[in-house]
């Protein structure tokens, strides 16, 4: 039978649970956004067997299954002497696997950028440098934001997967406290909601977003 | 107007040709800019006159020949009498001589007027912040938008954006300055506003241009010489009297015959 009861006296050990949950999405985030960056940077390198390698691996993570990779990097690495505690081997999963993605989100802002603002650029004398940083990517960025935030809402509800190497998050949590008491429902349906209750108002803001996007840009992607 | 064209040449381009792919769309050409020297180039869409400038720019490289600008190969080292491809840092040094105005302006749409002004005087000469607002300040008062400071590109008419676009490159300081067309994607009744302040420029300032225009009447009015170019070649060259009252050639009659019959027409 549902208790009420209990289902609110789990309620302090799950919140608990879900600052873990919180920090990997945000530090496999992070992550997964500088990666991405890097990834679309050599991809346009002029250095051939650059892009061929990046291209290559890029592909070969994106078509792998993230919960191989997790198993992949807590359990393998340690045989050549790299042992990462189960937070530093999630975060670092995660923000590979959703790395592959990002990088198509940078590459869809920046093929955005007319060429003529790159050869404003170049016929201004910037370095290549700072056409990046002060030209191309200022524009590149702002219309990608909804984008970026709708995957970083799928990264928040990708984390459960790192329970699977043994991260105490929500549903690792849940599940401990269901095997102890034997009550499941009350464990799983408080998760659920706590899920909701962050996703969905995340998913309203980036609406917002994106819509004020569109009324500053006029477009966007 | 300027009688600079003595003495070496700025620009010189020797040689040069051009192909996309199996198209030749430039075919040996040999042209000379001299210092403060104004040159309108004209001729018919498609004969080579953008590629021509940008490849003085940097932007396209040339297929074969040499460009050399105040007395430096541009695309080429020399290395003990052997022409090597230049690299970036040698492009860059001989390209702060030149500057360009677009078709479609190229401003930088995030920035304030006066950001795209002041941002290559600060990230590119090294010039403080100040400095380079008390730079950028005189040259939007010299294009007549001193009041638009702190407008962004997208509040401005196209005519608008053209002069703080004029105004952006100007105040680098070129030795030579390049126009290509600037006028041709603005709505007519902003042309005039856009030529007034080349008509300026080119009156006021010692670097030397090249206006790349279909605006006839203009580029009769204010060149040391025009160029005409058709079919990746340079057809004929000239005082703007010669050149449009006694031209040489039949393709230059032609083209010009063509252009009077069509604004008579409109
Ligand atoms: N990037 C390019 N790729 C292929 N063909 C090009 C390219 N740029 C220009 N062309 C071709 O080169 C020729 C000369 O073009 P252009 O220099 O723009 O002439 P103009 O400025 O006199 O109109 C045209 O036939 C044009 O189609
Ligand atoms: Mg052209």
């Amino acid at each position: 039978m549902w208790s009420w009861d209990f289902a609110i006296s789990i309620l302090p050990q799950l919140l608990q649970a879900m600052i873990v949950t919180i920090e990997a999405t945000i530090v496999g985030f992070v992550i997964a956004a500088l990666l991405g960056l890097l990834w679309t940077l050599c991809k346009r390198s002029p250095f051939t067997p650059l892009r061929i390698a990046v291209n290559a691996f890029v592909e070969f993570i994106k078509s792998t299954p993230l919960l191989v990779q997790l198993y992949f990097i807590f359990f393998v690495f340690p045989a050549f002497g790299v042992s990462l505690s189960p937070f530093l081997a999630g975060v670092l999963g995660l923000g590979l696997h959703y790395s592959t993605y990002l990088t198509e989100v940078f590459r869809t802002g920046i093929d955005a950028i007319p060429k003529g603002q790159w050869e404003a650029g170049s016929a201004l004398n910037f370095s290549r440098v700072k056409i990046w940083t002060q030209i191309i990517m200022p524009q590149a960025i702002p219309p990608i934001i909804p984008m970026l935030g709708n995957y970083f809402i799928v990264m928040f509800k990708e984390t459960p997967l790192l329970s699977a190497i043994s991260l105490v998050e929500m549903v690792q949590t849940a599940q401990m406290i269901g095997s102890a008491s034997f009550r499941y429902v009350e464990a799983f349906t408080d998760v659920g909601i706590i899920f909701l209750v962050l996703s969905y108002p995340a998913s309203l803001i980036v609406g917002v977003i994106n819509k004020r996007i569109k009324q500053r840009f006029g477009q966007s992607i | 107007m300027n009688e600079h064209v003595a003495g070496e040449p700025l620009v010189k381009y020797r040689n040069i040709g051009k192909r996309f792919g199996a198209t030749e769309v430039l075919s040996d050409i040999n042209f000379d800019i001299y210092p403060g020297e104004k040159v309108a180039m004209i001729g018919p869409s498609g004969s080579g006159k953008t590629t021509l400038a940008r490849m003085l720019m940097t932007l396209e490289k040339p297929s074969k020949g040499t460009i050399e600008v105040g007395g430096e190969l541009l695309w080429h080292r020399n290395v003990n009498g052997r022409l090597m491809e230049a690299n970036a840092s040698h492009l860059r040094k001989v390209r702060g001589q030149i500057g360009m105005v677009f078709q479609h302006f190229n401003l930088f749409p995030h920035m304030t007027i006066l950001r795209n002004i002041m941002e290559a005087q600060v990230h590119v000469l090294g010039r403080t912040k100040q400095e380079a607002k008390e730079q950028a300040v005189k040259l939007l008062e010299k294009v007549g938008l001193a009041d638009k400071c702190n407008a962004y590109p997208a509040q401005l008419s196209g005519g608008q954006q053209q002069r703080v676009a004029m105004a952006r490159a100007l105040v680098m300081k070129p030795k030579i300055m390049l126009f290509d067309e600037v006028t041709s994607a603005l709505d007519p009744e902003l042309v005039g506003e856009v030529l007034e302040v080349i008509r300026e420029i080119a009156e006021e300032e010692e670097m030397a241009m090249l206006l790349i225009t279909h605006e006839m009447a203009f580029a009769r009015d204010i060149a040391d010489r025009v160029v005409f170019m058709a079919e990746g070649q340079i057809i004929e060259q000239g005082p703007p009297k010669q050149i449009f009252n006694q031209p040489k050639h039949q393709r230059t009659m032609n083209f010009l015959s063509r252009f009077s019959a069509q604004s008579q027409s409109v």
